[in-house]
This record gives C-alpha cells, structure tokens and sequence, in this order.
C-alpha cells in the first residue's frame, strides 16, 4: 500500500540506499571486526613462566583490541605427547608455539608464513638467520622465532679459580678442554657433564663429521663414529664425566645440569635459555664460552622456539596479526629483560645481557663466540624418536658396554622404523 | 525346603510372570553401568582393533595395512621380542615375589600382638602416593652417586650402580613395583588369614602339627580362593606395567626395562606409529588373555573352594 | 607340664622375633618417605649432591608453599579431590546395581554377559586410550571434567567385587521380602544395600586411591593447568628449564594427605569387606 503510494520510483531509491546503508555498515563492521578469541599453545614450566606470556599474550590485544588470546598450555615434557593427539583430534590451537628440532615433524600442519610475510612486508630478515632456517621446512618458514642460542659451554669459575686452571675462552681446543676436564676431576667432583643428542650433534660438528646425508639420518659413517666415540669416552675411558641416569622426566643434560648446580661439575654444555633458572639457584659464578674446537672448529648447533599457525586456523589473519606483535620488538624486549629469551630479534639481544647475563664471568664474549661458529640445527622429521632412542641407547655407550658404533646401529635401526 | 501347598501355587504361578519381571529388573539394574562399558570400554576396543590394521601415523597418508603391523611387531622390529621378554620376566619375578613377601608378611603380623593394625598401615602407605612420585624418590636413591650407593660403598658390596646397568636395571623396576604394590595383597591375605577358624589352628596343634604344617595343610588351602584372585588381579596389572618405567628409567638403559605397557605409550606418543602401537597394545591383550585362561584353568588343581 | 612351659617360652621367643624382624621391615620399608621429607626441604641444587646428604644443610620448610604457588598445585589438588570423588561415587552406584543383577538375578545370557564383563577387566588401558581420546573430541569433551571422569568411572572391577559379595547375603533374606511384594529396586536398596557397607567401603577406598594415582589417561585428555590432576602436577615440576625435584617432592608429600586420611575413616570396612567380598576368604 505504502509503496503505491509513494511510487515506484521512490521505493528504488529507498531500497538503492538502505542496500548502500547495509553495505557500508557491513564493511564498517568488517573493519571494526567481530572480537575474535584465538588459541595459543605454548609449555610452561612454572606460574612466574605464564605470567610473562600472558603479559606478552595482553600486547596483542592492547595493538588489536578485537583480538584476543586463551592460553593454552602444558608442561614441557607433556606438550609433545599431547600435540599429535590435538592434531589427531582437529583441535590444534590456532597459534602453535614450535621449538626447531620438532619443527619437520610437524610441518604437514602448519601454515607457510612466506606468503604473508612477503605481502605485508614483514622484514624476516630482523631475525637471526640460523633460527629462522630453524623454523623453516622445505624452504618455506612456518614459525616466527621468539628465542634462539647456540650451545655454549657453563662453567663454574669458582672450581676453575680453585684448581688453578684457566678458564675456557675463544679459540680453546677440544686438547685444552679434556686437560682441564682431568684437573677438575677429583674426589667427588668431575670436569664435565655429559648430555644428550644435541650435545652430541655439537660436538661431532665441531670434529668435522655430519649425521645428514640428502635429509636423511646418517649417523653410521666413519667419523661421526669416530666423534661419538671420542664424547662417550669421556665418561668411560677419560673418567672426566660421571655415569649418570636418564630416566625419570629428565633427560641426559637435565640430569648434568642438575649436578653443576649442585657444584659437583665443573662444565656443562646447554643453551642460554638455562641461564636464568640456573643462576637463581646456584651459589658460585657462572662463566659462559664456547664449545672447545675440534678439527673442524668451534662449531655449535643453535635451537630455538617461535609461534606458527595451524593449517586448521579459522582466523588464519588474525593469527599473523598476533604473530607479528609475539615476536615484535616489544615483546622480545619484555622477554629479553625478563631473562627468558635470548632474542631472536637481533636488536633485542643487548636485553638479555643487561638482565640474564649480569653476574655472569664472560656471557658476552662466551656469546659472541659461541656465535660465530653456528651452523643451523636441521633435523629429520622423526627427530623426537632419534631424540628418545639417543636418551635410551646413548648410556650403553657411557657405560661402555657397547661400543659407539655398535649404539649408533641401533639407533640407525630403530629409528628407521 | 518345602512349601506349604497353599503357597506352593502362588508361588509356581508366579514364576512364569517372574521371568518377564527378572529380566525387565536385570536390565534396568544393568543399563547405566552396559552402557558406560559399551561406550568407554568396548567400544574403544573394537576402533583400536581397526586401527591396528592400519598405518596411521596422525600426519601424512594412512592406508589399511591388514596384518602388516603385527608381522613387523613379529619379525622385523628389532625390539619387540626383548620387550616381550621383559614383560612376562617383570611379571613373573615381580608375582612370585609379590606373593611370597605379602603371604609372609601376612603370617608374621597376623601373629603379632599388638600394632597389627598400624603395621598394615604402614606397608600401605605407598599406595597413596601416585606412582610417579614413589618412582622419582626411587630415582633419586638409584641414581648414580646416590644414597644406594653411597650405602653399598659404605658396606663395600661390589655391585655396579643398578639403574644405569643394563643387567640390572629391570631389578630397580622390580623393587620399585613391590615397594609399591604388596600393600594391597597384604590386606587381602591378611583378612583371609584372619577368617580361618580358630578351632582348625587350635586342633591341629594339639595333634602336633609344627607351625609349618600347619602353614602348607591348614591355611594355605583355606586362603587359596583369595590367593588366586589376588594372584590373577596382580598378573593382569603387572604385565601392564607402564608408570613405573616411564618414570624410572624410560625404558633404558637401551631396551633393559622396556615394557610392552611402555612401548606402546613410545610408538605411539613419541613416534606418533599410532596403527603400530594399536597392534602392540592388541598383542599385549592377547598375552594377558592367555596367562588369566592358563591361571584359570589351573585353578582346579590347587584351589579350594567350600570349608 | 614343662614341655608346655618351654612350648610357651618358646613361642614369646619366636614373637619377640617376628615383632623385631616386623618392626626393622617397616623402618627400612619407611625410608623412602624419609627421603621424600628430606629432599622436599632443601634447595634444588642440593638434591643430586654427591655424597649424598641424608639431611639438609637449610631447611627450607616454605618449600611446601612455594611448590603450591610455583604451579597451581592447589588447583591439582582440588581437581584430583573432585575427580576422585566423583568416578568414586559414579562407581559405586553402577557397580552395586549391576553386582546385585549378577548375583541375584536370574535372566538369560547371564553368565555370557558377566564373562564379558570379566573378560574387560583384561583390557590393558594402552589399548583404549588413542581411540577413547578420539571419542573425546568426537564429543567435545577434551580438557573437561567429564572428559576425566566418565571414561573411567565404568570398569568392570567394582562390579566383580560387589557381586562377590552379595553373593554371600543369604537368599532366605531376599526371598521374603519378594513374596511380601516388595519390587527388585526396593529389595535392593532396604536390604542389600545397607547391608554391603563393607564391600561398599572397600570399594570406595580402592577406586579412590586408583583415580587418585591415575597417569595416562589424564596425561592424554587434560590440556593445560586448568584441569590437571596431582600425577600431571607432579610431571609438569619438569620443564624445560630442569627439574624442581624437591618440589615433586613436597607435591608427593602433600598428595598422600587424602587417601591416607580416607583409609584411617574407612579402616573398619576394609578389612571386613576385603574378606567377605574376595570371595573365598577362608569360608
């Protein structure tokens, strides 16, 4: 009845408006967005840990007030068993936090980055770049990094200062180490602490061995038996590093760490990422250097963690939105000070320095070398089983009863499965 | 028992309609608990089943593989016979030595005087903490350097450092298991010994039956009905053995203490082989079906039941 | 009359014996609490020292707290409580109706359906786990407290231990009672269920004290802190940055609070339905 009256032509433009209206008010909409709730995975190790990534978690939101974040987390050790089974669930959180090693593994379900770092111009390149080929699978990066660090030599410098023996420093070789390894090593006290895998890949690194061939593990040729051997005889011919379990939650290092804390190790081999737990609880000088040289040199593998997005995210855009304020500027500068990342931000680096490092014998010399000798950790994507038969199979060799090689055949085996 | 005629219709009328009403009732008492064991239990099974004919890997392409995972358990993995080994080893040392310590233990308190209670009390105790607690406090008294053998040093025993020694590190587990577990079996044995009429004891005695007889000819036929559910309850759990490994020694040193319980949890949740893992788990059914029926039928031989 | 005195001598020896050889058994027995004690007061860095040190050089007594407030381990302890409690309850509602069908009941396929029932207590948890955690997010149920409860709340073994019991409850009783009219649900519940406090009790205690401990399953469905149980507290005390032991310690400790609290409520009723309910104790 209305539109007889006003006609035809009336009710065009009217609805030829309302449609406008509608449609701005549409993209308005758009533009102001629908507050989205994004998921975020990530291991925490204790209270004080999830505040500093809720703190973080709050910056995406204070940037982008419709987005925000639920943090889901795990403990360390539970969050690798647990993300299969998110994945085989279709639950994956749309942010996955990632740490190096285990990136290949699960690279089937993780969403390249490249494409959007390219269209917004987001400098990659800011980023130290072994932790960036870290977090890359295939060549396409699949996780931006928040963390990074090489493996670098801890020492206890009151034991150095006691046994009167020079402390490491750049350019020491794997001879220099094991004389000082022997002097430290008496009554109940050892020069070193044997660890795990990565401890392993470090030094076999560093004699000039390689346990890759084509993407593959090759752990069975000549020199990395030779390499390996030479690290496990350590505990059973040079007696400088004691027999130690890897059982429990704990890992082979965990353990050697447990016992330099305790000051019954002189040297432990681990990742700046230790220092500020380890410096809480120990009660002499830290000192910091770099992996004792072998024939090929100081060579060191680096590891690190970032945050990637599932490829079942439904908010894939926000989740890069979130992404870029995770690991920005300020976010590493919080987290540098807060002594929990040694940024992956090359810039953000002097903040783990002025916080983590103070008190510290030679952190950024012991840094800056370990630095220099840095390849990228590559590993396959069944690294968490290689991971698991090393902490299984490794103590047969410290024990001695196996050979290297004989270990290493097992491992190879096993892991082929 | 007889009737008076007058009931005895009622009663027979009644029977025919009783069917009816029993099985009605039957299903009525039975239907929340079925439907929860064919939901969470059986259910589960028969999908696990499926899965362990598969390759499922979670990430990347899965197929059906038929038998292929249980013929690779079989033939082709390297560790699966030595885990397999370790299992029905660990069962049987951990039993034999499960029963003796708690039938034991029951007889010695059961003729203690006072404190009886608190005794029981005591060997109880670890069952309240989770066995993942128990098993690091263990790990800190095995590990090298630690109290074990700060102690065998100080005694001058000539033992290796047990968790670390591939020969003797499925002995940790072992202690582990039945500082753990005997609590419960003490209990059981401990009332059954308790319900043992006096008067048998008492006789026998006058008759001059020395403690030892008594022990073989009087109490234990007249607890064996307790003795073998306990047996067969403590074979189902300890060929399942899982916690304890996982805390203790993952497995290690090399393939030593790996279970069947543990290899599963390790293909499929660090290996992510999950169709793998479904065929080991469905092996390590198949091996508990075994033992209970061989248990069992056994059962006729030595276990009396009716006073 | 003096092979009696000297039988008599001989059997106060013999018990002082056996009290004495008891009385060392439970000291050794009690050193790992010890050990747990001792660990969970002193620093971290002295737990692995070597030699070891039987006690600590400072005792640090605020460790219990500060392992509450280093992960929401009151949280997990909460959690455990409910949870615990609930399959707890869940338990001894469908396990009492269904072992009172068993036993009491005559209906077709009886037997048939209890050997499946027993044939489930067979099922090694390994075997179910992947594909019940699939159910779980089928349902929507992962990291929920129905996801930790009702998965487990219906094995098969408290409906074993209930039938065993009633079993033993003379017919006469039951009989009666039915030729008086009574319906099968009213039987139960005036008379059987009143009288089966000591199988419920022993059942109580022993599905409590297994949910309490219970590892996998909660290490599977459980994502995150909110909804952790004590075993998963105790495992995230491992992190990435080394290990606390002396807060799985002093967690370990304090988990052991509940259940040794339920047995010094329950001790009347275990032991009398350990012996009644196992079956065969000695009739």
């Amino acid at each position: 009845m209305h539109i007889s009256k006003m006609g035809v032509g009336a009710a065009v433009r009217v609805s030829v408006v309302a449609a406008s209206l509608l449609a701005g008010a549409s993209w308005i909409g758009q533009a102001v967005a629908d507050p989205v709730t994004l998921t975020w995975g990530m291991w925490v190790g204790s209270d004080a840990e999830k505040a500093a990534w809720q703190h973080v978690a709050d910056m995406v939101t204070a940037k982008y007030p419709d987005i925000k974040i639920e943090l889901q987390t795990a403990s360390w050790p539970d969050y690798w068993t647990k993300l299969p089974t998110l994945v085989a669930s279709n639950q994956l959180p749309d942010i996955v936090s990632l740490q190096s090693l285990r990136t290949p593994g699960f690279a089937s379900v993780m969403t390249p980055l490249d494409d959007m770092a390219k269209r917004d111009n987001f400098d990659v390149g800011a980023f130290d770049k072994s932790i960036i080929g870290g977090l890359s699978s295939d060549g396409h990066l699949l996780a931006l990094p928040y963390d990074f660090g090489p493996l670098l030599v801890y020492y206890n410098a009151d034991m150095f200062k006691k046994d009167n023996v020079p402390v490491p420093k750049e350019g020491w070789t794997e001879d220099d180490f094991k004389k000082a390894a022997k002097t430290l090593t008496h009554d109940q006290q050892y020069g070193f602490g044997i660890g795990g895998v990565d401890q392993v890949i470090s030094w076999i690194s560093s004699a000039g061995a390689t346990y890759l061939k084509d993407g593959n593990l090759d752990i069975t040729n000549d020199k990395f038996a030779a390499a390996f051997q030479d690290y496990v005889d350590l505990v059973g011919k040079d007696k400088v590093a004691p027999l130690q379990a890897a059982s429990g939650g704990a890992q082979l290092g965990d353990m050697a760490r447990g016992s330099f804390a305790a000051g019954n190790i002189a040297m432990v081999i681990d990742g700046p990422w230790q220092l500020i737990n380890l410096k809480s609880s120990v009660k002499f000088t830290i000192g910091l250097a770099p992996v004792p040289a072998g024939a090929a040199g100081s060579i060191t593998v680096t590891a690190g963690s970032g945050f990637g997005i599932s490829q079942t995210s439904q908010h894939k855009e926000e989740a890069w939105k979130a992404l870029q304020i995770l690991t920005g500027p300020d976010a590493e500068q919080y987290l540098a000070s807060q002594g929990r990342a040694f940024a992956a931000r090359i810039a953000d680096q002097q903040y783990w320095y002025k916080a983590a490092a103070v008190g510290v014998d030679n952190a950024e010399a012991g840094m800056n070398a370990a630095l220099k000798g840095t390849v990228p950790y590559i590993t396959t994507p069944n690294w968490n089983t290689v991971n698991n038969l090393f902490e299984q199979y490794e103590p047969l060799a410290l024990s001695g009863k196996q050979t290297g090689a004989e270990v290493l055949a097992t491992i190879n085996k096993l892991s082929a499965q | 028992m007889t009737s008076p005629p007058s009931i005895t219709g009622a009663v027979s009328r009644r029977r025919g309609g009783r069917l009816w009403y029993d099985s009605l009732s039957a299903l009525g008492f039975l239907a929340p608990g079925l439907i929860g064991l064919l939901l969470f239990l059986v259910l589960p099974l028969i999908a696990s089943l499926v899965l362990s004919f598969t390759n499922w890997k979670i990430m990347g392409k899965t197929s059906f593989i038929g038998l292929g995972n249980f013929s690779q358990a079989l033939t082709v993995d390297p560790v699966f016979w030595q885990v397999l080994f370790n299992t029905i080893l660990f069962t049987i040392e951990y039993l034999v030595l499960n029963i003796i310590i708690s039938v034991g233990l029951a007889l010695a308190l059961a003729s203690l005087r006072w404190g009886k209670q608190f005794f029981r009390l005591v060997f109880f105790l670890p069952t309240f903490a989770p066995l993942v607690g128990s098993s690091v406090v263990w790990l800190l008294i095995f590990t090298p350097g630690g109290f074990l053998d700060w102690v065998m040093a100080a005694l001058h025993i000539p033992l290796p450092n047990l968790i670390t020694d591939p020969s003797w590190a499925m002995q940790c587990v072992v202690i582990v298991s039945l500082w753990a577990g005997f609590g419960y079996n003490l209990l059981l044995f401990g009332a059954a010994l308790e319900s043992i009429p006096q008067q048998y004891l008492d006789a026998a005695s006058i008759d001059g039956a020395t403690g030892w007889q008594r022990f073989w000819r009087i109490k234990l036929p007249l607890i064996s009905p307790s003795l073998f559910f306990g047996i067969v309850l403590t074979a189902i759990t300890s060929l399942q053995v899982f916690d304890q490994v996982y805390a203790l020694t993952r497995g290690g040193p090399g393939a030593a203490t790996q279970t069947l319980g543990y290899k599963i949890y390790r293909d499929g949740f660090i290996s992510y082989n999950f169709g793998y893992a479904s065929s080991i788990a469905w092996i390590l059914f198949v091996v508990i079906m075994v033992l209970t029926a061989v248990q069992l039928g056994l059962q006729r031989k030595w276990v009396h039941y009716d006073a | 009359m003096p092979e009696v005195r000297e039988a008599s001598a001989a059997r106060t020896a013999g018990s002082v014996v056996v009290h004495v050889f008891v009385v060392l058994l439970a000291v050794a027995f009690l050193f790992p609490f010890f050990w747990m004690l001792s660990n969970a007061v002193r620093s971290n860095s002295e737990v692995l020292a070597v030699p070891p040190r039987l006690l600590p050089s400072e005792w640090q007594w605020n460790n219990f707290i500060d392992a509450l407030s280093f992960l929401p381990f009151g949280r997990f302890f909460l959690n455990s409580i409910a949870v615990s409690l609930a399959i707890t309850l869940i338990t001894l509602i469908v396990s009492s109706l269904a072992g009172y069908a068993f036993a009491r009941i005559r209906f077709p396929g009886r037997d048939s359906l209890f050997l499946l029932y027993l044939s489930t207590l067979m099922v090694p948890q390994a075997v179910i786990v992947i594909p019940l955690f699939l159910l779980m997010s089928r349902l929507g149920w992962v990291n929920t407290y129905q996801g930790l409860i009702l998965p487990v709340a219906f094995g098969s073994f408290g409906t074993f231990l209930m039938r065993q019991f009633f079993l033993t409850i003379p017919r006469e009783l039951e009989e009666a009672a039915l030729i008086d009219g009574c319906t099968r649900l009213r039987a139960f519940w005036s008379i059987f269920l009143p009288l089966a406090t000591p199988a419920l009790g022993l059942l109580s205690l022993f599905t409590f004290t297994g949910q309490w401990n219970s590892f996998l399953w909660p290490l599977i469905v459980v994502n995150g802190t909110d909804h952790s149980t004590i075993p998963l507290g105790l495992t995230a005390f491992q992190g990435q940055n080394g290990t606390q032991w002396n807060y799985i310690m002093a967690g370990a400790a304090i988990s052991m609070l509940p259940g040794l609290a339920l047995t010094i409520l329950l001790q009347k009723y275990i032991f009398k339905g350990i012996a009644i309910s196992s079956g065969f104790g000695g009739r």
